[in-house]
């Protein structure tokens, strides 16, 4: 069946509405291509400025005129300066993870610590980043903030479906484990094996992050930017933290259930495949 | 104003409608873009909307809503006609970035 978020339009509608709004929803869409394949592989292992993160993103599709580009990257780049203390510690969670993967096994107190202070500075990031965002409302025209919080809604959208509404250990298309099953060429029994792991070890996890504070966060980014004058302080909600915790909470918990049900070329293959997102570095490519 | 106001549905709702009349002349469904590609895609900007091009139509955000170019508009047609729609892909653009690195070691 068709899945997304569909209108059914009768041609001969008398009095057609305009299209109430809900947010298409990027879990049921059949068509998901390799962009959105990629950005959901980037949202499973970088949470390191949880909204501000979205937001510098953004700036990659906003569709900015070249007159304005120079202005926008600059801008893209200070936000993610004001985000480098938070990705070098998911850097170095990262790196833990690939050492305990290529080892077989993963030192959960050394990922445990480097999720704390990766919370902690992803929680810094939103101070650290109002007058960046200020001056960025500056530069766009109201259709391009429109743009861009609606793009923002969409990041976290699609961070929201693959780090806390996926199921853990659910093996449909385009999922974590399907990747995984791509990328070290698990054998079915191996799937069946993880599949189960990851659904006791993941079991619960959903319950200790509430969606609701960054969705509050998300909207209250989104209304406020969109509106004319706007003031960075005024978006008082703060998630940035929260989603570093849970993402990055996430994918640890799923890679040291997986370790010990790989093989040691799929270890190998893995930790360089986490190596190499350890080694991200974002650069401005406003578009 | 060549736009078609469209009823939106939910899935669940929409499919209880095909199911019932199938073949029914006048039906027509309508996929918006998802999050991920409203996510990766570059939009135009056109009569104060970002217009996204998906499922070869143009759609727009309207309010909280989206709307739908029934017929493309000719600055549209003509911009899809010089510069294909712009995705970003962060894998790609990882492992380009990558490659670069090592390339200058």
């Amino acid at each position: 069946m068709v899945a997304g978020f569909f209108t059914v339009a009768a041609a001969y509608a008398q009095a057609p509405s305009p299209t109430p709004g809900a947010a298409p929803n990027p879990s049921a869409s059949p068509a998901e291509d390799q962009a959105g394949s990629e950005l959901k592989e980037h949202h499973r292992h970088h949470h390191h400025g949880g909204v501000t993160k979205f937001i510098a993103m953004s700036l990659d599709t906003l569709g900015v005129d070249d007159a304005k580009r120079p202005q926008i990257e600059k801008l893209q780049s200070d936000l993610h300066a004001q985000m480098a203390a938070a990705r070098e510690t998911e850097k170095s969670l990262l790196l833990t993870l690939a050492d305990g993967i290529a080892a077989g096994t993963v030192d959960t107190a050394k990922v445990d610590a480097a999720i704390a202070k990766l919370t902690a500075a992803a929680d810094a990031v939103q101070g650290a980043s109002l007058d960046t965002l200020n001056k960025l409302h500056a530069i766009l025209s109201p259709s391009e903030r429109a743009a861009l919080a609606d793009k923002v809604e969409a990041h976290w959208e699609v961070w929201r479906q693959v780090n806390h509404d996926a199921e853990p250990g659910g093996r449909e298309h385009g999922g974590r484990l399907a990747r995984l099953t791509e990328e070290v060429s698990l054998t079915p029994d191996q799937v069946t094996k993880i599949s189960a792991a990851l659904q006791t070890a993941l079991a619960g996890g959903s319950a200790k992050f509430d969606p609701q504070k960054a969705e509050a966060h998300v909207k209250a980014f989104a209304t406020a930017f969109a509106g004319d004058p706007y003031d960075a302080k005024v978006v008082s909600s703060n998630a940035n933290g929260n989603l570093a915790s849970r993402g990055a909470t996430r994918m640890a918990v799923f890679y040291e259930t997986v370790t010990p049900l790989l093989t040691p070329d799929q270890r190998t293959k893995l930790a360089a495949e986490l190596r190499e997102h350890g080694n991200y570095k974002p650069a401005p490519s406003a578009k | 104003m060549n736009r078609r106001l469209v009823t939106t549905l939910a899935g669940a709702v929409v499919a209880s409608c095909l199911a019932s009349t199938p073949a029914r002349a006048g039906i027509e469904i309508q996929i918006f873009p998802p999050a991920w590609y409203i996510a990766t895609a570059r939009p135009v900007y056109y009569e104060g909307h970002a217009a996204y091009w998906y499922g070869s139509r143009w759609h727009y955000r309207d309010g909280r809503g989206w709307r739908t170019y029934n017929e493309e508009p000719r600055y549209l047609r003509e911009y899809r006609a010089h510069r294909e729609p712009e995705r970003h892909y962060y894998e790609r653009e990882h492992d380009r970035r990558h490659w670069e690195h090592d390339r200058d070691r």
